[in-house]
């Protein structure tokens, strides 16, 4: 590469880096606990989930139940898996009944609780581990900036890994193995970023891709309608399989009623192992009436096993099929296989805990690259007051990062105290005690320092999560392991690694601490 | 380290017109040229392949805008590339439209 070209990428990589760090890290430290949003989820609420990704429910004494309530003729109602939690999504479309009022044909949506059979609202279901996800991409910024934002921190990202592993590219094998701890610091940052970059390279680059596309779809989309499709977003919508089809209502109410279970009965048992995750009833109570039954079929037997049926409920034929056992089409397998690489979902706890781990080697290689900015700068050339502000930018992103350690396992040990915390709660609670951490260690003007007593604080915190849980909850460790409930165990026994490890590295620091005053 | 300054552009003009023919550019051709095959060929796998191919081209292109050696000069093949792009696409939605 001539030196030109190195120049200006090794210029771009740095800008476009430096720009993005500190969401960056926000990104990649609370979408690494995202990959167990569901189980925390389930361990706030004491709750546990015997069989994933499947809806668990007797349907017809559901819609017994809620016709009690509610008048069901008419509408189009979905029910749908979102996470693996008790709860599932219940969306009551409006009755097209024309002789309902108004009121009692509305729409509405809701949480109903598979086993208990309460029902409850987005707001009044708010836990923590929705929250994680959704600051995840900034969510909680007013809609649609946090999306836009996030996107854009990720396609930037996307541009930072390009050009990065070029510049890195002459050297990355003869620097593969380099790692020099004992020279001074800027090697030491120096190789852990090239070193720990270019083994994450793979990972990092599926997750830039993929979250940009999530959060910057209507960039590509818009486009595409507007001059395919001259502006009809629906029939793109159609093409790409993203909707359901349409069905008449006939205004004649079906002589007798249809048996929902029947149909999901008859869908599983066509295909060995297939998870039904969506039923949508279109018409319901109608002579129009038709029943979709969708699902995936098990991770372990086929990764894009995207099918469906759906039943014409009058004469009780099958109107259309999708079969998940045939070969997948290629809109299908790109349309899933984004989410199965984004979200690790489709390789058990192994796989998500391979991908917490490369996740908080994303959040090292953003810190390292910082740091080398720093170190970078720290020469004699440089004036003094430019030296002051590098300084100073360094250390408000150091803590505006490190402190979100701490935060984090303050909140959970706050959801277990305060049951539920509800969303306001939880809002307040970890955003002003960010804050108030933040500035703590930016005032304290010592990065050594922010750095050992984050990781000290966020480890002995995380020490008493599940000591917490259990004197809040009684789900002690051996208690929820004998009852099976694996979520709760899962957290406890996580937070109980997570600051192990985090004690051992302090632990370390001191070590490093000593041998260096003895020197000294 | 850091990068050596004299490759880099100092002043506001060369770096205004790199830095959005870069992003802006940049975007405009991936787009167009996705639209341009759509516009021919199987216009369903185009898209949903574009989701994400569009994405990489348009990192391309921007690294290929900062690396040129003038930022109006870029300017100018982008628009180029975009005009030719905007013909293909308008004889292609003139012979297999879709709506």
């Amino acid at each position: 590469m001539n030196k030109r070209t190195y120049n200006i990428l090794f210029h771009l990589h740095t800008v476009s880096g430096i720009v993005i760090s500190v969401a960056l890290y926000v990104i990649f430290f609370t979408g690494s606990f995202a990959f167990f949003r569901d189980e925390i989820a389930n361990w706030e609420r004491g709750h546990t989930v015997e069989i994933a990704e499947e809806i668990q429910l007797n349907f017809d004494e559901t819609f017994q139940e809620m016709s009690n309530e509610k008048s069901l003729y008419g509408r189009d109602i979905e029910l749908k898996h979102y996470y693996n939690e008790q709860n599932i999504g219940v969306n009551l479309g409006a009755s097209k009944d024309t002789l309902l009022s108004k009121e009692k044909a509305a729409r509405s949506f809701y949480y109903l609780n598979t086993k208990d059979k309460t029902t409850t609202d987005y707001v009044s279901s708010y836990s923590l581990g929705e929250f994680l996800y959704r600051l995840h991409f900034f969510a909680q910024l007013p809609h649609p900036f946090g999306y836009y934002l996030s996107g854009f921190v990720a396609f930037f990202f996307l541009f930072a890994l390009i050009t990065g592993i070029v510049v890195h590219w002459d050297k990355i094998i003869s620097n593969f193995y380099v790692f020099r701890p004992m020279t001074k610091l800027k090697t030491v940052w120096t190789d852990a970023h090239t070193a720990l970059g270019v083994i994450g390279f793979p990972f990092q680059f599926i997750y830039a891709v993929t979250g940009t596309f999530f959060m910057l779809k209507v960039l590509l989309i818009a486009p595409t309608a507007l001059a395919l499709y001259d502006g009809d977003d629906k029939k793109l919508y159609e093409d790409l399989e993203y909707t359901h089809p349409e069905f008449e209502f006939q205004n004649t109410p079906l002589k007798s009623p249809v048996s929902i279970n029947a149909l999901v009965q008859q869908v599983k048992e066509n295909w060995k192992g297939f998870k039904v995750n969506e039923v949508h009833i279109f018409n319901y109570g109608d002579t129009g009436m038709h029943v979709s039954v969708s699902g995936n079929l098990d991770y372990k037997d086929k990764i894009n096993g995207y099918g469906y049926t759906i039943f014409n409920a009058a004469d009780n034929s099958i109107h259309s099929v999708k079969d998940p056992t045939k070969k997948t089409s290629y809109l299908d397998t790109v349309k899933g296989i984004f989410y199965r690489l984004h979200l690790g979902d489709y390789g058990g706890y192994g796989l998500r805990i391979i991908s917490f781990i490369l996740g908080l080697i994303g959040c090292f290689v953003i810190l390292s690259g910082v740091l080398i900015w720093l170190t970078a700068r720290n020469k004699k050339n440089v004036p003094p007051k430019k030296k002051k502000f590098n300084e100073a930018v360094v250390r408000y992103y150091l803590a505006i990062c490190l402190s979100l350690y701490p935060i984090t396992a303050l909140s959970f040990v706050l959801v277990q105290v305060i049951n539920p915390a509800g969303m306001s709660l939880l809002y307040k609670f970890y955003f002003i005690g960010w804050l108030l951490i933040t500035i703590f260690f930016i005032i304290k003007k010592d990065n050594y320092l922010t750095n050992k007593y984050t990781l000290l604080s966020g480890s002995l915190i995380g020490l008493t999560i599940p000591l917490v849980n259990g004197f809040c909850t009684g789900n002690w460790i051996w208690v929820s392991y004998a009852k099976g409930y694996d979520q709760v165990l899962f957290i406890d026994a996580f937070w109980i690694v997570l600051s192990i490890v985090g004690l051992l590295i302090v632990g370390k620091l001191n070590v490093n601490e000593k041998n260096k005053k003895s020197k000294n | 380290m850091p990068a050596n300054t004299k490759y880099l552009n100092p002043s506001f003009w060369p770096r205004f017109s790199k830095i959005t023919a870069a992003i802006i550019g940049g975007f405009i051709v991936s787009i167009l040229f996705h639209l341009a095959i759509a516009s021919w060929f199987d216009h369903v796998n185009v898209i949903i392949t574009s989701t994400y191919s569009s994405l990489i081209l348009w990192v391309g292109l921007m690294i290929m805008a900062f690396l040129a050696k003038s930022g109006w000069k870029i300017w100018g093949i982008y628009i180029l590339i975009s005009i030719i792009l905007a013909i293909v696409i308008f004889y292609g939605k003139a012979l297999n439209p879709l709506v």
